[in-house]
């Protein structure tokens, strides 16, 4: 019991020490998120065309999808793509209103005078019930402003002048999927799509299903990849890199303590095996 | 008896609607669009989708009713546990509560921009139906009325949203700024406006219908920003963002401290399988945090070896397996020969 609590301590101290005391280090190169980086950058829209961004997480896995949501935004607000929100989880309503919310306010505060307004640069279209008969009913509709309808206020998503004239599917210059849970991510892949159409897909997901999403990403299916909290401070930092007045100090704080964690559990993996050799060898010779 | 025949009775009627649904999404899923235009499924794809969708919904309601039928009598007859069903319930009834009233207050928001929404609506409507040729009223006379409708509406805000007794913000400038630009539009009656629908009035109502639609968003923000003050609002972030977001992130956290202790408990090399496994998940974590670069500048791309080659293979066997397992499971639900569970007969 005793052995527990300290244990417990450890992993509470590790985390919580980088996040008080605000230390960063440089976080680790990861070849997915610059691969991400270069998709996002090289999509090109005309008038009338959009991505759609997919939250599909809630309070569980905030900490870390909240970050990929983040910085996802950020370049496409920054590119000025417009961005229709979607999700298929009900509970990540409050991820929906309040991420580009505040990724648009970080931005105006960067660049005084510039404007990223709701409407705009992005529409909430809010929680889609029915999974993959919604998404297949999305891809086959002639025109994708009127199937999604009303946005969360109310407002028909065709009366905003930016997503108006967004016409069929093949207009979805670029499909993001922010998950957290398992089964959600293959409802896209293999429902948003039709004989004629395959959509240039990035996706950002809990380090749970890394080893998962590496078979989509070796297919060719998917085409950039977040992977947790590294993935998304890797991503922070070439974004950094490209426009140097981004702030991204508060994510690579959390991608400390994480790294942090990670070395107390490295280290209590060896001090566990070093106990259990100790009892082997005791026991070997009497 | 013939409680035994209306049993196996509704049960036929369900098996039979349980295969006709997967009949419906195997064909439109396979077939090639050219057929599906052909018989005429494309333009009914969506009602029929969306009907699905309600049906999948009215399983909320079934999940709701057994909840509060298992919680409830446990409560009542005060069986173990009985404090634990007094929690859920009380959340579950709050929220009910809290969400009910926050429906009702943006019920009257909502009816106020619908009136506005009409604007561009109508204007648009006009255009079509004059460019169009359809049986409409003479062209003059709905323009008229369509300036009479607008400044009904843009004299509606002005005793309700834009009245001077209300607080200012940057979003209220806006949309006292969006109805000044519609009651200009109005206000400019078009050069032209007779029987045949000319460029000049073409081009108006086409400015109209913008002004409308940028009026509508405007009120539409300026109503978000005035429900975010309201009790009910404050009592639904209490319980969303200030209980249950943070209850679920604290569960999920307790994750990271029930591995660290697995960690060192669990995670003991016995066989040259469990070292390799273990040398493996070292490699990945390492290559992953900020540290592991200390350690060599190697790892990182031995991660990515990793993942790629032997993980992707050993996944893809896994998944491929469970699709397959999948789809046998499918096909006896779609047969319904999975169970007897749509019939009160046991086995």
């Amino acid at each position: 019991m005793q052995g527990r609590r300290l244990i417990y301590l450890a992993m509470i101290v590790a985390v919580a020490v980088p996040m008080l005391l605000g230390w960063s280090l440089q976080p680790q190169r990861l070849v997915t998120a610059e691969r991400m980086y270069d998709v996002v950058e090289g999509v090109q829209v005309e008038p009338g065309e959009v991505a759609v961004v997919w939250f599909d997480f809630g309070p569980g896995t905030m900490a870390e999808n909240e970050p990929q949501a983040q910085v996802l935004l950020e370049h496409l607000l920054r590119r000025r793509i417009p961005v229709v929100l979607l999700s298929q989880y009900q509970q990540a309503e409050a991820a929906l209103q309040s991420i580009p919310r505040d990724v648009a306010a970080r931005l105006e505060r960067e660049m005084p005078g510039q404007r990223w307004s709701y409407g705009e640069a992005w529409v909430n279209g809010g929680f889609r019930p029915g999974g993959s008969i919604f998404i297949q009913a999305l891809v086959n509709a002639p025109d994708v402003s009127k199937f999604l309808g009303r946005e969360v206020g109310g407002m028909p998503i065709a009366q905003y002048p930016a997503f108006a004239k967004i016409g069929g599917v093949e207009r979805v210059k670029l499909v993001g999927h922010i998950t957290g849970l398992t089964g959600v991510f293959d409802t896209i892949i293999q429902f948003f799509q039709k004989a004629d159409y395959r959509p240039t897909l990035v996706h950002g997901c809990t380090s749970i299903t890394i080893p998962e999403a590496y078979i989509f990403l070796d297919s060719g299916q998917l085409k950039g990849l977040l992977e947790g909290i590294a993935g998304a401070a890797w991503y922070s930092e070439v974004l950094k890199q490209h426009f140097p007045q981004s702030n991204n100090t508060k994510l690579l704080v959390v991608n400390t303590a994480l790294s942090s964690a990670h070395l107390v559990l490295i280290g209590l993996i060896v001090l566990g095996n070093l106990i259990a050799l100790k009892d082997w060898l005791r026991r070997r010779h009497g | 008896m013939e409680v035994r025949q209306a049993a196996d009775r509704r049960a036929q009627i369900i098996r039979l609607f349980t295969l006709l649904g997967g009949v419906y999404f195997f064909a439109y899923f396979l077939l090639p669009e050219s057929a599906i235009e052909a018989i005429g499924l494309k333009e009914r794809h969506e009602p029929i989708s969306n009907g699905f969708i309600a049906i999948g919904a009215m399983a909320i309601g079934l999940g709701l009713l057994n909840l509060v039928s298992a919680h409830g009598s446990r409560l009542a007859f005060r069986k173990k546990g009985w404090v634990y069903s007094l929690a859920l319930l009380s959340g579950l009834f709050s929220m009910i509560v809290v969400t009910a009233l926050q429906w009702r207050q943006s019920l009257a928001a909502t009816a106020e921009l619908r009136k506005i929404q009409v604007v561009s609506d109508f204007a648009q409507r006009i255009s079509q139906d004059a460019e169009g040729q359809k049986p409409a009223p003479p062209l003059p006379t709905r323009i008229e009325a369509l300036q009479r409708y607008a400044s009904e509406q843009l004299s509606a805000l002005d005793v309700g949203a834009l009245s001077p007794g209300t607080s200012d913000s940057p979003l209220r400038g806006e949309l006292r700024q969006s109805a000044q630009a519609l009651r200009e539009k109005i206000s400019v009656a078009p050069a032209e406006s007779g029987e045949a629908l000319t460029p000049p009035t073409k081009e108006w109502l086409e400015a109209v219908a913008k002004a409308g639609s940028k009026l509508g968003a405007a009120l539409s923000a300026y109503q978000r920003e005035l429900a975010s003050g309201t009790t009910v609002q404050q009592l639904y972030s209490l319980l969303y963002e200030g209980v249950f977001t943070q209850l679920g992130a604290a569960m999920f956290a307790l994750l990271g401290v029930y591995i660290a202790s697995a960690a060192f408990r669990a995670f003991r090399i016995r066989t040259v399988e469990s070292a390799l496994m273990m040398t493996a998940a070292l490699v990945v974590m390492l290559g992953q945090i900020s540290l592991g670069r200390m350690v060599s500048d190697q790892l990182p791309e031995l991660r990515q070896w990793l993942l790629e080659v032997p993980n992707s293979a050993a996944f893809r066997a896994i998944r491929l397996g469970a699709a397959v397992a999948g789809l046998m499971l499918a096909i006896r639900m779609w047969l319904s020969i999975e169970s007897r569970s749509f019939s009160s007969r046991k086995k």
